[in-house]
């Protein structure tokens, strides 16, 4: 930890003030570490990682892709289920005399190859560790399988595959081996063996930017964070107003504000899916009664009908959450002012414009740095709500992230998705924060 | 301002706690509803005829509910252990210590408290999977910590920042060390801020969905939000069961609301609002 209280080119003057401080300074940075390492940690890494994954095309599902590497690396399993054989059929084509000066250059190539494949320690370790196994009838560990090569080996190597492979075939269609079909089986599977490092750049930012989909599910996003915090606010505002004073039963009403927030997001969304459904929601039937909705199912199946369901679901949920930051702020108004105010004259329109609203702006803007980075990042209510759906009306960017790298295993695209996640939220933060000023992390001790 | 109430007010408020605890309500009702009259005309219908706890008994002798419902309190609670205390010297720290780069370190805290769970996914997914930690208590304790550390330690800097500064100093002028002072004369004063920091993170870990969904998929580890959402089949949905199960977890969340009120508003609305 860093001890820059004292200058070196200074001479010392240690008087107990500054002693103090410094071993108050010590202690601090030794209480804070824990907790700044863990956030590094688990927080901060993973988002640079995210865009480092992101630069990779990097898929679960595909064992030659499941990893980053930026180097060319050998499925020596492949390569020595192969390899062998392809060199003994080879042999033995040539001792019946089939093609023996053709297939005798083929196999030197082939045999140089096999050498510089095992110039490097590791890869001949390996070689021979995979062999031993295959000889045994074992399955292969994946940290075996792969083998780090040099560039210039790997694209000899496909070059000279290539070339072989096309040599075959020829020979082999002229009818002049007996086993023609076997050795152009065996040298054409030596074609996938080498795997290309899978770093690709910014491509799936340039993939993504010119998606329909990333652009509706980030429209939807927006969409649904601009309605549903607009929407809590006012009514957070105007709740928050008119719950300002004294009345009994205070704690009934915080209690009954405080469970839609207690509640987890997944089980409202839930309880909502079923109060909105199309044949047996009381919600559903409700708003038709009414003539909100034409229909019931017009809810949960049509565009309009399902972002309107989730933003009402979200209002229900969160409205009063706003109401009780706000109701804080409001209950730092000192009276005084309101006295103030109108006996100036001003009507009570007036003094909400004049105390109240001043007064109130940075708990509003708090409160809706708060609220709108929450909506901007919503996963659960629409994943449990409508999934996305119908036909992605729904669908945001978390959501769709989520959808990328989890059922189509695809985490080098989800993660660019995700760190286009990041960049807006780290936008919308900068944009409130710059309205804030100072005054979110302002040191409030007072000394 | 007028600040008397009238009876208006009143009726006003009841609309008010109606329309708020109307989803519940019915669900409450919906659970106790025979599976006849979760569908058609009767589906409308408030009240039933023919109560049965049928909905209940299922939920857990069906689906491992109760599994879930373990799983949730132990994660949500370690995670609260540990991390409010790690929090809590680090607030201590912040609030009452001087030392350079504070600022920063709260900056950094407020910051990566607005991180998008998503963007931090795919490395958290990929390193738990390599060690085998998915399927696993400590697979979700870890990744929690992100949503809970900045949490705590933002609650807990406006916390400690109200204990008198002056008792701190009579101790040290007393002769006490640094850590007799946190233990002795911080601590007692700071634990109602600590329990209230508590019982938020206790909350904000125990509705955690994004992170559950995806570390633990089998069903001997998933908690309660997951476990109830995928109680939707690829055809059906049981509704009866999931309202009853909505009950059981909504009730306990409801008596904890209802006892903790104060300490729960004081907690959110600390360090939004200055004083």
């Amino acid at each position: 930890m860093p001890q820059t209280d004292i200058d070196p080119h200074k001479p010392i003057k240690v008087d107990k003030k500054t002693k103090k401080k410094k071993s108050d300074a010590k202690v601090g940075y030794l209480l804070v570490a824990p907790a700044l390492l863990l956030i590094l940690a688990i927080s901060i890494w993973p988002v640079i990682q995210s865009f480092y994954f992101s630069l990779f095309d990097l898929r679960l599902n595909d064992p030659t892709k499941s990893s980053i590497h930026l180097d060319y690396q050998l499925d020596m399993d492949r390569y020595l289920q192969n390899y062998p054989f392809l060199i003994g059929a080879i042999d033995s084509e040539i001792s019946k005399g089939n093609a023996a000066d053709e297939l005798g250059e083929i196999k030197t190539t082939l045999e140089e190859l096999d050498g510089r494949i095992q110039e490097k320690p590791k890869a001949a370790e390996n070689y021979d560790l995979i062999n031993e196994k295959l000889d045994n009838f074992e399955n292969i560990p994946e940290e075996l399988k792969y083998v780090e090569i040099e560039k210039g080996v790997a694209e000899e190597f496909t070059t000279s595959v290539k070339d072989i492979n096309s040599e075959l075939k020829s020979i082999n269609s002229a009818g002049e081996l007996d086993q023609g079909d076997k050795i152009v089986g065996l040298a054409s599977s030596l074609n996938d063996i080498v795997v290309e490092p899978n770093f690709i750049g910014f491509e799936h930012y340039k993939d993504n930017f010119s998606d329909t989909r990333m652009w509706k599910a980030l429209w939807n996003t927006g969409v649904f964070t601009f309605i549903s915090v607009l929407a809590e606010l006012i009514l957070g505002l105007a709740i928050a107003l008119l719950i300002n004073k004294a009345f009994i039963g205070r704690g009934l009403i915080r209690a009954s504000i405080l469970i839609p927030w207690a509640v987890p997001t997944a089980v409202a969304a839930l309880m909502w899916k079923f109060l909105y459904d199309g044949q047996n929601g009381i919600v559903a039937k409700l708003f038709a009664d009414v003539g909100l909705v034409e229909k019931m199912t017009v809810l949960l199946t049509t565009d309009t009908g399902a972002m309107f369901s989730v933003i009402f679901a979200d209002v229900w949920k969160t409205t009063p959450y706003m109401a009780l930051l706000i109701l804080a702020g409001l209950q730092t108004i000192p009276s005084s002012l309101y006295e103030a105010a109108s006996i100036d004259g001003a009507n009570k329109w007036k003094q909400f414009l004049t105390v109240t609203l001043p007064l109130l702006k940075t708990s509003i803007l708090v409160a809706l740095l708060f609220r709108t980075l929450d909506a901007f990042r919503v996963f659960d209510l629409i994943y449990v709500l409508t999934g996305g759906g119908p036909a992605n009306s729904t669908e945001t960017i978390s959501i769709l992230a989520y959808k990328v790298m989890f059922s189509q295993t695809n985490f080098g695209e989800g993660s660019a998705l995700s760190v286009i996640v990041f960049l807006c939220v780290a936008i919308i933060s900068a944009i409130f924060i710059k309205l804030l000023g100072s005054e979110l992390i302002k040191d409030g001790s007072g000394k | 301002m007028n600040k008397k109430a009238g009876p208006l007010f009143y009726v006003f408020l009841a609309v008010f706690v109606f329309v708020v605890m109307f989803p519940f309500l019915w669900m409450l009702a919906s659970s106790i509803k025979p599976l006849s009259e979760l569908f058609g005309e009767k589906a409308f219908s408030p009240f039933t005829s023919n109560p049965t706890l049928q909905n209940y008994v299922s939920v857990f002798v069906e689906y491992p509910f109760m599994r879930y419902l373990w799983n949730s309190f132990v994660v949500a609670g370690v995670t609260t252990v540990y991390t409010v205390l790690v929090a809590s010297f680090a607030a201590y720290a912040i609030a009452r210590l001087n030392f350079r780069g504070k600022p920063i370190i709260l900056g950094v805290v407020l910051s990566v408290s607005m991180f998008p769970q998503i963007a931090t996914i795919s490395p958290i997914y990929i390193f738990l999977k390599n060690l085998g930690l998915t399927n696993s208590y400590l697979g979700l304790i870890i990744p929690y910590t992100t949503i809970t550390l900045p949490l705590s330690i933002w609650i807990l800097v406006t916390f400690f920042r109200k204990i008198p500064f002056d008792l701190e100093e009579a101790a040290r002028i007393d002769g006490a060390s640094l850590w007799q002072t946190y233990w002795k004369v911080i601590m007692p004063l700071a634990v109602p801020g600590i329990f209230t920091t508590a019982i938020l993170v206790f909350i904000a870990a125990w509705n955690e969905f994004l992170f559950a969904l995806t570390i633990n998929t089998a069903d001997k580890f998933k908690t309660v939000p997951v476990g109830i959402a995928l109680f939707q089949g690829q055809f059906t949905i049981p509704w009866g069961e999931i309202s009853a199960a909505t009950v059981v977890v909504t009730i306990p969340l409801v008596i904890m609301v209802l006892i903790f009120q104060r300490r729960i508003v004081s907690g959110l609305t600390s360090g939004s609002v200055k004083e």
